[in-house]
């Protein structure tokens, strides 16, 4: 089991060698190597079933974008709820430990939706996003968000509260806000742009 | 050291880890939020320099 080969901190080293690993790639030659790779294959995702749909029906397109941006707002709402608790600003008068759960499952709803109707909005632009940095700054975004929340801070949450620190607590809400607030503002510029 | 207080101990270090890693990873979500709109509010700050600088 790779936990016990590294040792009592494992989610640490893990956490510092994702990090590294994707320093070593932003900065090295591989990033654009990978980049160039991908072509194929955004250009054939142009060429399925859902990106003619989205190309030739602007209508389903538009369509799958408001569930798209419905589930943006489910998802906004999910975190600025959960970390204003842990912030103590909102809904002070709930346990947090209450709001976190609630808005974990409602999250996860949101999850769901965006990247069932993403990949459809995907599809249909493919060539487009493919040049567009502020895509792939999203597509970060979006995958340090989810391992954030999926593997950093619910686990933290699934303590008992009282042992963490409220520093860390609220640091977590500060950081989950940021990194969802720039998934939200990069993919409502993909919109903008071209 | 019994079955009890081993279990116990190997619970605060799962914590502990769980609470480093969580440091770790809010430290560089806030050091790329920093480094990314930085960059943007540059660049918007040039554009409207250029435009009516």
């Amino acid at each position: 089991m790779p936990a016990s080969l590294l040792g009592p901190y494992s989610r640490t080293i893990l956490a510092a060698a994702v990090l590294l690993i994707t320093l070593g790639f932003a900065l090295s030659g591989a990033r654009g190597e990978v980049h160039n790779g991908l072509l194929p294959f955004f250009e054939w995702l142009e060429t399925t079933w859902f990106g003619v749909a989205g190309k030739t029906w602007g209508a389903v397109f538009a369509t799958v974008q408001s569930v798209h941006l419905l589930g943006l707002a489910l998802l906004g709402g999910a975190v600025l709820a959960a970390e204003g608790r842990l912030l103590n600003v909102i809904l002070t008068d709930t346990p947090r430990e209450l709001v976190c759960s609630r808005c974990n499952r409602v999250f996860d709803i949101a999850m769901i939706t965006l990247v069932a109707t993403g990949v459809f909005m995907a599809c249909g632009v493919a060539v487009k996003i493919y040049y567009l940095p502020v895509y792939w700054y999203k597509m970060l975004g979006l995958a340090a968000g989810a391992l954030f929340h999926y593997f950093v801070r619910n686990p933290v949450l699934a303590q008992d509260l009282e042992n963490v620190n409220p520093r860390l607590l609220k640091a977590m809400a500060v950081a989950s806000i940021m990194v969802w607030f720039t998934v939200a503002a990069t993919g409502r510029w993909i919109g903008f742009s071209g | 050291m019994n079955d009890a207080s081993r279990q116990d101990a190997t619970e605060k270090a799962r914590r502990k880890d769980e609470q480093l890693a969580a440091i770790l990873s809010c430290g560089s979500i806030a050091v790329f939020f920093l480094w990314y709109w930085t960059g943007q509010i540059q660049s918007v700050i040039e554009l409207l320099r250029l435009a009516y600088g």
